[in-house]
């Protein structure tokens, strides 16, 4: 295993254990979702229609319904370190098997 | 002579054992009362009182849409981020496993009743593709909800604003048989207590 893999390893097996934490309760095991009510993760062509730094800014700060309401609640709590973590996972879910998400990427992503 | 008496006494414990597994029946939850009738005892059970709350479609669900049908109530919010995603995933199986029997009821109860409009929950339940003709989705008046909540389904619903969220309610699933009495509670967050509820509603089916 090179360098790349190894990490890329690393972050997909911490993303499994973050996701499990703070993903899966909705978006179900493996990112299959559940009924149209929580999106699936996989199989929706998820990478073509969100970039990176949307997906850190969905996790970091969810999505507003409206002033007290959110359609996604916001993970204010995590560190850049698991939700690049997170994020390299449901990449990897999504058929990208190489390369991390940085921390620097995530700590760029402001509200 | 004890060899034959204690297999006797084994036989018997066994047959007894073997009635109970027949007859299994469920108990009456909730606070009971006794009354006298024609010097006879009787006894009340805990009932649910009549109610009036809106559905998804805007129309009245009261305790006239459920009667002779057992039914499954919960409470929940459509925009709650813990434990409402595994109980519907869960109440889901039930919505499917008894989508072709009219006796069998689901009672979603909002405890963020001002949010969650009809047009909200209509959203929601279409979202989840179920339909109102087994599964209502209702909101009320706040107090009424968690009244109900609390006094009748003896589950706890309110609001607190420590929670994320802002609301507090437990992840119970009550099981209500045809004449609204409370025959089970269980963990709507868990497979098992849900495999459990559905052994429970089979044992109500067959009873008369």
């Amino acid at each position: 295993m090179s360098k790349e893999e190894v990490l890329h390893e690393q972050y997909r097996v911490e993303g499994l254990v973050m996701y499990q934490k703070h993903c899966e309760n909705c978006h179900q095991a493996n990112g299959k979702g559940f009924k149209k009510l929580y999106p699936a993760l996989v199989g929706t062509n998820l990478l073509k229609r969100v970039s990176d730094q949307e997906m850190i800014h969905m996790i970091k700060f969810g999505i507003k319904a409206d002033a007290n309401h959110e359609f996604m609640p916001g993970n204010k709590e995590l560190q850049a370190i698991e939700i690049a973590e997170i994020v390299t996972y449901v990449k990897d879910l999504n058929g990208v098997k190489e390369g991390i998400v940085e921390q620097k990427e995530v700590s760029r992503v402001s509200q | 002579m004890f060899n034959r008496f204690s297999l006797w006494v084994l036989m018997c414990l066994s047959l007894v054992w073997v009635s109970c597994e027949q007859e299994k029946s469920l108990p009456y939850l909730g606070p009971k009362e006794t009354k006298e009738v024609n010097g006879k005892i009787d006894t009340i059970y805990h009932q649910i009182p009549d109610f009036k709350f809106l559905n998804q479609d805007s129309a009245w669900v009261s305790q006239k849409d459920l009667e002779g049908k057992i039914y499954v109530a919960d409470f929940f919010f459509t925009s709650c981020p813990t434990i409402c995603p595994k109980m519907k995933t869960q109440m889901l199986r039930i919505y499917q496993r008894y989508l072709n029997n009219p006796n069998i009821q689901l009672l979603s109860h909002s405890i963020d009743p001002t949010y969650d409009q009809p047009h909200v929950l209509k959203a929601y339940a279409n979202r989840m593709e179920v339909d109102a003709k087994k599964w209502n989705f209702v909101t009320g008046k706040k107090e009424d909800i968690y009244k109900i909540g609390q006094k009748s389904y003896m589950v706890s619903a309110q609001e607190d604003p420590n929670e994320s969220g802002g609301f507090v309610h437990s992840g119970a699933f009550i099981l209500v048989d045809k004449h609204r009495h409370v025959r089970g509670i269980y963990d709507g967050t868990k497979e098992p207590e849900v495999n459990q509820l559905i052994e429970d509603i089979e044992i109500l089916l067959h009873e008369k």
